[in-house]
């Protein structure tokens, strides 16, 4: 066990990839000599040389085309989309390409690609720098979706998809790039469709993925002591998959839920598993779900405009107070 | 403290009968596994717990046919019946479940009993409107007997959630035992088997013969069809040996652990393509009216130990011979090992029943209801006929058709016989 940042644990599991698998290749804008804009790529393109780390130019269709293209060659491409704001200008390519390509030629050739992109606001980008806009890919077949909020399953879950033989579109977060956890030793993996129950409670259940996930945690640790309140938290990690079983499970035990997104509330992905909840538990339900998510604006530039638009700890604090139970169990 | 009741397990479904009990009284039951299996009108299927627990009881014994909603198990913490409040049935219940064994007809106890508990616990206010409440407190207040219009909302806009049925069932705890329920330890009585004429003593040196559901099932099905449907047989030859020839080929090529093809399998595709010409005959008949189906889904009669099945192979007129080999070949297997889907039996338009492995000359089938026809199939013999005036040896099957008279005609039934034939001796255009 050792404590590195969200940020080190993929630049060491995309290193020890390299150095495992011959096929596995890293490609994408400013990865080799700028070493990433995020800093992931450090030192990667001096130890493995140009052909294993790919500079391109800024052209995301044609990068992610070219990409998708050595995956059905049997490369292993790790795509770096610098922030998910830029993926609009792939979508082609992901969408009726990377994803269709295994089911409309037979089963011939899979694609084994991983796009990895940070989402996320909060950076004072403005409104096009500063998207989630994953529950596009989510909404997909043929794609896979994950996106974990600690250091320990960013690399976990960092394996499994270069290991994966289907395109993963591998969701990181700006504001989760500094953040440090223990991450365990040796070759684990963690498998995508898993949710995992961070924290056990009986009140109330918090749904969420990505820097949210870490959010809720924090904020129920806190409600626990200072209110008395016991919160479980379910982080999905895997969008799709999605893991309804544990949801369900959950909200089954405290009969009521909060899904905490960062994404945009109407279509999120909030829609989905309150759908689901009510599909599978309705008997078990005391309260109507509630969903906390960003306000649905362009996010502005202004700091005191975005931090009033975005959703977080103040707005997930005042929806337990709402929904919480009178009576403790 | 979930109370189990018998699920509906198809759309048809009203009733079940416990098939068999996997747990007894007494065992840990976990969520998701199987705890009993459940004979339906169509199939046996499993019956799988709900919640993670104790099974403490039994209330519907193995054999016994019970309306769906009606509760057959209780699963608990394991701390004994005596702990739990669940056992002080509401009148209603024992009303309910007291009654079903003069009714005649037992379908209609489930909606008394149920229309009689919804009363209590979901029920209106007295001024009409319904009551608001979470799905969890209308829950608990069913499984306690809570009347709902005596609790105080404190939900969003008077909404009665759970802390509100607990305040009421802390305080009726609190209040001295006259205030609650008597317990009704007695479990709600079985609703006989349908069809299952009262028990008759057997004669000596006789053994009566237990009807299981299928075969009760099977049996009304047959008297049904055989007393309301105006049956008439039209027959006919069909020389076999070029599509013998053909099969033996087409399944050499197949290799080793390829899917081989039945004459059964061929006959189903002959009958589909014919069916595509002659659609009259792919029809069902619903309460008088009969219906033509677009979809060719071809029945094979299955016999199994407990009577006899018709799994459905879908679409079989777009199917390849191998497609269907395949299928007819899963589905048999799932009807030996009693694990066929009510899905597997469903939306069948004709079916084929073949007797060809068991040296039949000549055999007529009963309509399987709501289709309108069905084909018997016997055996293939080599025969002399006479070509150019000489005696030669061929391959000669005899195969009878039974129509529905009310729709089907001789000349109908007679022309699609000659298409059916028209493919099997003209075999290569069933691999089209």
């Amino acid at each position: 066990m050792a404590q590195i940042t969200y940020r080190q644990a993929l630049h060491d599991t995309l290193r020890e990839e390299l150095l495992r698998d011959e096929d596995v290749f890293l490609i994408g804008e400013e990865i080799g000599n700028f070493e990433g804009s995020y800093k992931i790529t450090a030192g990667l393109l001096k130890e493995f040389g140009p052909r294993r780390v790919v500079d391109t130019t800024i052209c995301e269709n044609g990068f992610v085309g070219m990409a998708t293209g050595a995956a059905m060659l049997g490369q292993r491409p790790i795509v770096e989309i610098m922030t998910i704001n830029f993926i609009a200008l792939a979508m082609d390519e992901i969408v009726n390409h990377a994803a269709k390509i295994y089911y409309m030629f037979g089963g011939q050739c899979p694609i084994p690609m991983v796009i990895r992109t940070p989402g996320g606001g909060g950076q004072q980008l403005a409104a096009t720098h500063s998207q989630n806009l994953e529950v596009w890919f989510a909404h997909v077949p043929g794609l896979e979706v994950v996106a974990p909020s600690t250091p320990a399953d960013a690399r976990g879950m960092l394996r499994t998809a270069v290991r994966d033989n289907n395109p993963v579109i591998f969701l990181e977060n700006l504001a989760l790039y500094n953040v440090k956890g223990e991450v365990p030793d040796g070759d684990y993996t963690v498998p995508f469709g898993q949710a995992n129950v961070t924290k056990e409670g009986k009140d109330l259940t918090i749904i969420s993925y990505s820097r949210m996930a870490a959010v809720a945690l924090d904020v129920a640790h806190r409600m626990e002591q200072e209110n008395g309140l016991s919160i479980e938290v379910v982080d999905v990690r895997s969008l799709r998959p999605l893991d309804t079983q544990t949801i369900v499970n959950s909200v089954k035990k405290t009969n009521r839920a909060i899904v905490f997104e960062e994404d945009w509330r109407s279509f999120g992905v909030g829609a989905e598993i309150v759908a689901r909840v009510q599909e599978e538990a309705f008997d078990d339900l005391d309260a109507p779900v509630k969903r906390v998510a960003s306000i649905e604006v362009p996010l502005p530039y202004s700091k005191p405009l975005e931090q009033a638009a975005l959703t977080g700890a103040k707005q997930l604090v005042d929806a337990v107070q709402e929904l919480a139970p009178r009576r403790r169990r | 403290m979930p109370e189990i009741t018998m699920p509906r397990l198809s759309d048809t479904m009203q009733e079940g009968t416990i098939a068999r009990w996997l747990k007894s009284p007494g065992d840990k039951v976990n969520n998701g596994k199987k705890m009993g299996e459940i004979e339906t009108d169509k199939a046996t299927m499993d019956l799988e717990a709900y919640d993670t627990g104790v099974l403490e009881q039994i209330l519907v014994q193995e054999g016994a046919t019970v309306p769906i909603g009606q509760p057959i198990a209780i699963i608990g913490s394991g701390a004994g019946r005596e702990a739990s409040p669940k056992h002080e049935e509401p009148a209603t219940v024992s009303a309910a479940s007291s009654e079903p064994t003069e009714q005649a007809a037992p379908a209609t106890s489930p909606s008394a009993s149920y229309i009689q508990r919804e009363s209590v616990a979901a029920g209106e206010s007295s001024d009409g409107t319904r009551i608001k409440a979470s799905p969890l407190a209308r829950r608990i207040a069913e499984e306690y007997s809570v009347d709902l219009r005596r609790v105080q909302g404190t939900g969003p806009g008077g909404r009665i959630v759970r802390d509100d049925i607990e305040d009421v069932l802390e305080q009726q705890r609190a209040k001295p035992a006259p205030a609650v329920p008597q317990p009704q330890p007695a479990a709600p009585q079985a609703v006989p088997a349908p069809e299952v004429p009262a028990h008759v003593a057997a004669p000596p040196e006789t053994e009566l013969i237990p009807f299981s559901r299928v075969q009760s099932l099977i049996a009304r099905r047959l008297a049904e069809s055989k007393q309301t449907i105006p049956h008439f047989y039209v027959s006919t030859e069909i020389d076999m040996t070029e599509v013998l020839t053909m099969r033996q080929v087409f399944n050499a090529a197949a290799g080793e652990g390829g899917v081989k093809v039945t004459v059964n399998d061929l006959i189903v595709k002959a009958c589909a393509l014919a069916l595509e010409k002659y659609p009259e005959v792919n029809s069902t008949n619903k309460e008088g009216q009969f219906f033509k189906h677009t979809h060719i889904n071809v029945g094979i009669a299955v016999d199994v130990p407990s009577g006899l099945v018709v799994p459905v192979i879908r679409d079989a007129n777009i199917k390849g011979v191998r497609a269907i080999a395949r299928e007819s070949k899963a589905l048999i297997e799932k009807a030996r090992t009693n694990k066929l889907a009510p899905a597997d039996l469903e939306a069948g338009t004709f079916s084929v029943s073949n007797l060809g492995m068991m040296d039949v000359s000549e055999f007529i089938a009963v309509i399987n209801p709501p289709q309108t026809a069905i084909l018997a199939v016997s055996s293939t013999r080599k025969q002399f006929v006479p070509v150019d005036g000489q005696p030669v040896i061929r391959d000669l099957m005899t195969v009878t058709l039974s129509a529905d008279h009310r729709l089907l005609y001789g000349a109908t039934v007679a022309r699609f016989l000659q298409e059916v034939k028209g493919f099997l001796q003209n075999p290569y255009s069933l691999l089209g």
